[in-house]
């Protein structure tokens, strides 16, 4: 895989936010990308945690929504390799989960997510949310 | 060119419509990691077509069908995809990185006498083992400070024949500078000869990369170069070549892949590691090292 | 010359396939006894308990890759039964890699399937949904649809419904269109379907 050489210095403040969805399942990347794309965000997508770092490490991205089930890097290893990692640890990660146990919600703040919300989540909250996390005016 | 079936629709005017186009974007892209969308639909649906004519199925759902079930149209799709061409200097900005960013991390923790080794599996003709050498040569300036081992290896005994005579045609260098080919090859009525110290210097030796028998006496890599051959692997072939070559690198080793090839597809054995000059996966050494 | 040519190296003993180095501290060493169980699979099938047996207890990623990668690749009914458990798993890598490497082995999850999507845990049935992606079209297709027709979890739906978007057969499109009418308040259910009956019913040709 190559990376981009032209990666962006500096980002002005009226500069698009970039999210990464990281899930495994069609539907809901497309479900996703659709609203935040609506919303003014510009979207990549990756089917797990292996493709997420991939572009994380090549691209900038303001937010990552993440799925914790997947295959190959599930979420949470994708969070603890995040957090390892200097020049990437500090980007904002929301968990979307299908699982909502108590144990689950304490597993994803352990390795470092800033938000957690129980699928199936809904456009706006999306929206609402990357909107804070990414510090997008409103 | 595709055979007109009397009665048939000939294959080219066969319409792909967009809830097609769309699912067979969306397996290939879960299957190999390849992203097309709109902008590559000609480029997809000519592909498509082709693979349709040449299996013999009438309709999209009846090549989709098969491509669910038959890990060798698969194969064949993808390799519809991905321009498979060898050529010396090929995907050159992996050398680059092998120069810049890699061999300094590597001799860092290597006692002095133990050599460098670098594998190339596939190795087809030997254009990637022989250009690895001759970038070296040119561009590493502690190259005569370490002995270099470069081994090719391919599961294919023909083109290891090939490799080992070292002739090659003008397509072949078509990106290798002037100056360099007329350092390092001889030109003969047949082709191009590769110089006969560089020949001699690149080990050649037949190996399947699945075979986790036969990849035991491959041990101890430093780098190793296998591009364009997993993407084409069903799973657990892929699952197995992944581990074979895990366990033939050092700790703190390097895995460079083709550039339409993701490891996110492959397995979760390795780091993703990103240098200026391109994302390599490593072996994590111990402890928690660069 | 800095360029040396040099054999490759010797093939390798078998080396470190005692029962004892499975219980090693040096997870390489684990590793390679893992790797050599996994070798003799065909011959031993009864190693693959004891591999999927260590997958529980075993703290380095690269050594429970190595047992999934062994177990891949062996068809077994008994690998299939020995992985299953772990699809209840609190571990998301444990889970997932068993989800993994049962999709792999279509023949030998079939049995298993209806089992799994009518099972009480509806994470396990999420897992289940994917599982059905191995097998041939028709016969997923089927499956998810009698899932469908009595799932009352909507994340569950979802994961059939992702399946279905992608090799789901015109037999489906009744259920997906009474899917989307049991769960109303739910947009994204909506929105999965609308898509997934979009791709079927254009599929046509």
């Amino acid at each position: 895989m190559m990376t981009d050489p032209a990666l962006p210095f500096v980002r002005r403040p009226d500069a698009a936010r970039r999210v990464l969805i990281v899930d495994d399942a069609t539907l809901v990347r497309l479900f996703y990308r659709e609203a935040l794309q609506a919303a003014g965000f510009e979207v990549e997508e990756a089917i797990n945690g292996i493709e997420a770092m991939e572009k994380v490490l090549s691209q900038r991205f303001d937010l990552l929504v993440v799925d914790v089930n997947m295959p190959k890097m599930d979420g949470l290893a994708l969070l603890r390799a995040l957090r390892a990692q200097a020049e990437v640890a500090s980007v904002p990660v929301l968990v979307t989960s299908s699982e909502a146990a108590e144990h689950d919600v304490a597993a994803a703040r352990a390795a470092g997510a800033n938000y957690y919300l129980v699928k199936p989540i809904s456009q706006e909250d999306l929206v609402l949310y990357s909107a804070v996390l990414t510090g997008a005016p409103a | 060119m595709a055979r007109d079936i009397p009665g048939q629709p000939a294959s080219d005017t066969v319409a792909v419509t967009d809830a097609e186009f769309e699912r067979l974007c969306a397996f290939l892209y879960r299957r190999s990691g390849l992203s097309y969308g709109e902008t590559k639909r000609y480029f997809v649906e000519r592909r498509l077509r082709d693979r349709m004519a040449a299996t013999g199925a009438r309709s999209f759902q009846a090549y989709f069908g098969k491509l669910a079930t038959d890990p060798g149209e698969v194969e064949r799709l993808i390799n519809a995809f991905t321009v498979n061409e060898t050529y010396f200097y090929r995907e050159e900005h992996q050398f680059r990185c092998l120069t810049g960013s890699l061999l300094d991390r590597i001799v860092a923790r290597k006692p002095a006498g133990s050599p460098i080794r670098i594998w190339a599996i596939p190795c087809a003709t030997g254009e990637e083992p022989y250009s690895i050498a001759i970038w070296l040569l040119e561009n590493w300036p502690k190259v005569d400070e370490w002995d270099i081992e470069i081994i090719g290896s391919d599961i294919d005994t023909r083109v290891l024949k090939a490799a080992e005579a070292g002739l090659y045609s003008t397509r072949a260098l078509m990106r290798l500078p002037e100056v360099l080919v007329a350092k390092y090859f001889r030109r003969t009525p047949a082709g191009f000869l590769i110089d006969e110290a560089l020949r001699g210097s690149v080990r050649f030796t037949r190996a399947n990369v699945v075979d986790a028998a036969e990849m035991g006496r491959y041990r101890g890599f430093d780098v190793v170069f296998c591009r364009n051959l997993l993407i084409y692997f069903d799973e657990v072939s892929r699952r197995q070549a992944a581990e074979n070559i895990y366990d033939s690198l050092e700790p703190g080793g390097y895995v460079c892949l083709g550039h339409t090839e993701s490891m996110s597809r492959i397995s979760s054995l390795f780091r993703v590691r990103r240098f200026p000059e391109a994302i390599v996966y490593q072996k994590p050494a111990a402890p928690d090292d660069d | 010359m800095p360029l040396v040519r040099r054999e490759p190296g010797k093939p390798q003993p078998d080396a470190g396939t005692e029962a004892a180095d499975l219980r090693s501290a040096d997870p390489e060493r684990r590793r390679r006894a893992v790797r050599g169980l996994g070798r003799a699979l065909d011959r031993n099938p009864e190693a693959a308990e004891t591999l999927t047996g260590l997958l529980a207890t075993e703290p380095d990623p690269t050594v429970r890759e190595a047992i999934l990668s062994s177990l891949v690749g062996h068809h077994d009914p008994r690998t299939a039964q020995a992985l299953l458990p772990l699809l209840r798993s609190q571990d998301a890598g444990l889970r997932n890699g068993a989800s993994e490497a049962l999709q792999a082995m279509p023949d030998a999850v079939r049995p298993h399937l209806p089992g799994l999507l009518a099972d009480d845990d509806p994470d396990v049935r999420i897992l289940a949904a994917d599982l059905a992606r191995g097998l041939p079209a028709r016969e997923a297709s089927a499956l998810l649809c009698d899932m469908l027709d009595r799932e009352t979890h909507v994340n569950a739906c979802a994961a059939a419904i992702d399946v279905l978007a992608e090799t789901g057969t015109p037999d489906a499109l009744g259920t997906l269109r009474a899917v989307a009418g049991r769960f109303p308040g739910e947009p994204f259910l909506a929105f999965a379907v609308s898509v997934a009956i979009a791709r079927i019913e254009g599929s046509g040709g």
